[in-house]
């Protein structure tokens, strides 16, 4: 299992946070996310994988300096 | 540590008003030339209309100065002020001070704001602000001791020039054995030696039992401050409650700071855990973009830059609570512990240093392209202790590196530094130059719009070059984030009143990641009301961190995500159950664009404030050499193709560039256009009379400025 935003999903093996984000009504707001401790950011979801495990945050905006 | 001599020159005994809803009602004037200390009460219509913090400043500095007053001139004031929200322990982000001065670097007004005790410590003291006119040939401290309602002048001798023992040394002595009371503000050498100091504002640590400090970075306003002849200035207040401030409403203050420091509490946990890794997480995010500085801005990425990520930050900084004002529970204000630095004078001795922030690790970092996070960690601690600006030094070294790098200066000119991309060891020695004033560092110092002029004077360098690469505008270099993809950062850069730095609109990610302002209407839009909202800040004595880094859960269901409208809300309850001026969400723009528009019209009164001011080095639209171009090809060819409807088929790499500079050039012109009519402003960016009237801006003096401009109207 993995924790996405709070909510426990199922974890399969090779799961992406694109595919994480795919199943979700608004996972096209994120443009960062971040895994554990990792920041993985949009141009990174399809090739980052997750592991079994995972706490996974959805970062609503990154706002700066 | 050596014998230091405190030499007490003047004292002045006032009697401390009661603090009603937020405000002193007066300020404190000290003249350096004569040692004249005065108070000035607060007139009802300069509250209405400037608020606080900077407004004050701006308020009070207008008057000190005349339109002929250089930044060196005795006449000159450097201002500090909290602001009516200052001093807040229950609502997080509340002990910003704001400092005002005109500034060596640009010739005009600076503002710049900072963390640390001082600004309370001076308004529970008796005083909404500082202003401090004149100059000693000695070395002065300024001593406001809110505790016996006495100011010391006191001339000085021996005590330490760097920051970090400096800040040390005086809150020892100022203490009387409760080193929290003491807020020190302080600039070191290199403040002295250069032209972009910064001022270094101390609060006690009391886990950790040391002073620490953050800084007013932009502009040079450490430079003015020693300049006069300040050595230090010192605050002594007591202890800090909910009541200090004497709240108009203290239950609804007590509720709305409960809900957003709550907020705070349960929810940067899950976004960007600022309490525990600072900003450092902004580095890995603006290298996926394209975004982060690397090489003098030529490009937006490189593959060691998470060298310098918050992964990093995260094993090194000293774990523990660190909010640089009394229960804001954003505490993003790390540091390291036990660094030793490998050269300098601090070479092999244990420090501790404050930092690094994004911007450092972006200035003195990948922008240099120096990928080694302990090299960065010493970039910081010596900036912060000779009392420079991390963002100028940065920026200003990296201009020196690429100038180095193709052929526009050589060894014989950097006195034999080999001044290459990544070099750490010749960016420290050149550090240190500065702030001893010596050498090539002493050119360095002088920023890079004075840089531009030497090398090509003196040196026969391409002036075009120069003029493409050196990242400055207004005569302030940029702050750190690679603006050529955003045409809403360029404005948010261009635009600004006081030169390129992001407090006023950082609008890069919301424009180019998440596409919220699609047209030429929405960026012109944005370029109006994120300045003014972020204005306010400064006018309350806020930190904007809070308002939009860490977000409501539902925020992105909102209709206007970007506002982050409910926190908006929380500040218009925060500002009037302290106040006791009620107001709503939607008033807060219009006091902040008061004083927006009275600092716009300020820099024309000083000669600059028109549109011929604010423009952009090329670098900072799009790429400069061919180069650049090729290293996104396909990212700028599908721009002229698909944005520009242009037929490249057989353009050459040159043409292209060429091609691409013509377009977002006319770009760039045609957002200056919608912003200037967006703010209420001629086509040469002047607010119109109207404009100043519909403000309440429109004293004689002000609209004397603006006919002799030919604003007529």
């Amino acid at each position: 299992m993995i924790t996405v935003g709070g909510q426990q999903l199922p974890w399969s093996e090779g799961m992406t946070i694109a595919d994480i984000l795919a199943d979700l009504d608004d996972g096209n707001q994120y443009a960062v996310v971040r895994v554990n401790d990792q920041y993985v950011s949009r141009p990174n979801f399809g090739k980052t994988r997750v592991p079994d495990g995972a706490q996974v945050f959805l970062i609503p905006m990154i706002a700066g300096g | 540590m050596a014998d230091y001599k405190i030499e007490e020159v003047k004292s002045f005994d006032y009697e401390r008003p009661e603090i009603k809803n937020g405000y002193t009602d007066q300020t404190l004037y000290v003249n350096l030339s004569d040692d004249a200390i005065a108070v000035k009460p607060v007139a009802e219509k300069t509250k209405q209309t400037f608020i606080g913090g900077r407004g004050y400043n701006l308020w009070l500095l207008w008057r000190a100065v005349s339109a002929d007053t250089k930044w060196d001139d005795a006449d000159n004031a450097v201002c500090i002020a909290s602001g009516p929200l200052g001093g807040t322990p229950v609502y997080p982000g509340s002990g910003k001070s704001i400092v005002a001065t005109l500034s060596p670097l640009t010739g005009s007004v600076m503002d710049s704001n900072v963390g640390g005790y001082f600004g309370p410590y001076l308004k529970f003291s008796g005083f909404d602000a500082l202003e401090i006119q004149g100059k000693s040939d000695d070395e002065m401290i300024v001593f406001v001791d809110g505790v016996e309602g006495r100011i010391h002048l006191f001339k000085s001798e021996g005590l330490p020039d760097d920051a970090y023992a400096l800040s040390s040394a005086l809150t020892e002595h100022f203490a009387k054995g409760k080193p929290r009371n003491i807020s020190v503000v302080s600039a070191g050498p290199g403040a002295k030696n250069t032209l972009m100091g910064c001022l270094n504002f101390s609060w006690y640590d009391n886990k950790r039992k040391r002073a620490r400090y953050k800084q007013a970075g932009r502009g040079g306003i450490g430079t003015v401050f020693c300049n006069k002849g300040i050595k230090a200035l010192v605050a002594r207040w007591d202890s800090v409650t909910l009541d200090t401030n004497s709240p108009a409403d203290k239950e609804a203050l007590k509720e709305v700071g409960k809900l957003h420091s709550r907020e705070i509490v349960a929810l940067d946990p899950k976004q960007n855990e600022m309490s525990v890794i600072g900003t450092t997480h902004i580095v890995t995010i603006m290298n996926d973009y394209d975004t982060l500085p690397t090489h003098n801005f030529r490009y937006g990425s490189h593959p060691e830059a998470p060298n310098l990520g918050q992964a990093v930050y995260r094993r090194i900084f000293d774990p523990g609570f660190d909010g640089c004002w009394m229960g804001c529970t954003v505490a993003c204000s790390h540091g390291i512990k036990d660094f030793v630095p490998m050269t300098g004078p601090y070479a092999g001795k244990k420090v501790f240093v404050d930092g690094p922030e994004y911007e450092t690790v972006a200035g003195c970092g990948s922008n240099l392209g120096i990928f080694d996070a302990l090299a960065v960690v010493e970039m910081n601690f010596y900036c912060d202790a000779y009392g420079l600006d991390t963002i100028s030094v940065g920026t200003s070294i990296a201009f020196v590196m690429e100038c180095y790098e193709m052929g526009l200066i050589d060894a014989s000119h950097t006195g034999g530094l080999e001044l290459y991309f990544g070099n750490r060891l010749a960016a420290l020695e050149l550090l240190h130059q500065m702030a001893r004033g010596e050498g090539f560092g002493k050119i360095v110092g002088q920023g890079v719009r004075r840089m531009k002029t030497t090398f090509a004077r003196d040196y026969g360098a391409d002036e075009k070059i120069l003029t493409d690469i050196g990242m400055e505008s207004k005569g302030l270099e940029f702050s750190e984030y690679m603006t050529k993809e955003s045409l809403a950062q360029q404005g948010g850069y261009g635009l600004a009143l006081k030169g390129p730095q992001h407090d006023e609109a950082w609008l890069i990610f919301l424009d180019m990641v998440h596409k919220l302002f699609p047209t030429f209407d929405d960026k012109a839009e944005a370029l109006h009301w994120f300045p003014m909202f972020r204005t306010w800040f400064s006018l309350c004595g806020l930190c904007k961190l809070p308002w939009n880094d860490i977000v409501p859960e539902d925020n992105k269901d909102t209709d206007e995500p970007a506002k982050v409208m409910k926190h908006i809300q929380w500040y218009a309850r925060y500002f009037s159950s302290v106040t006791g001026r009620k107001v709503s969400a939607d008033d807060l723009i219009p006091m902040s664009e008061a004083v927006y528009n009275f600092q716009r019209i300020f820099n024309l009164r000083m000669g600059y404030g028109r549109r011929a001011h604010d423009t952009l080095p090329y670098r900072a639209v799009g790429p400069v050499t061919e180069l650049e171009y090729e290293s996104r090809q396909q990212r700028y060819d599908e721009v002229l193709k698909d944005q520009f409807k242009l037929d490249i088929a057989d353009k050459s790499i040159a043409e292209k560039v060429a091609l691409l500079r013509e377009n977002r050039e006319a770009e760039y012109r045609k957002l200056t256009d919608a912003v200037y009519k967006r703010r209420g402003w001629t086509s040469d960016g002047i607010p119109t009379q109207a404009t100043a009237k519909r403000l309440g801006i429109d004293f004689p003096e002000v609209l004397d400025v603006l006919k002799q401009a030919g604003v007529d109207r």
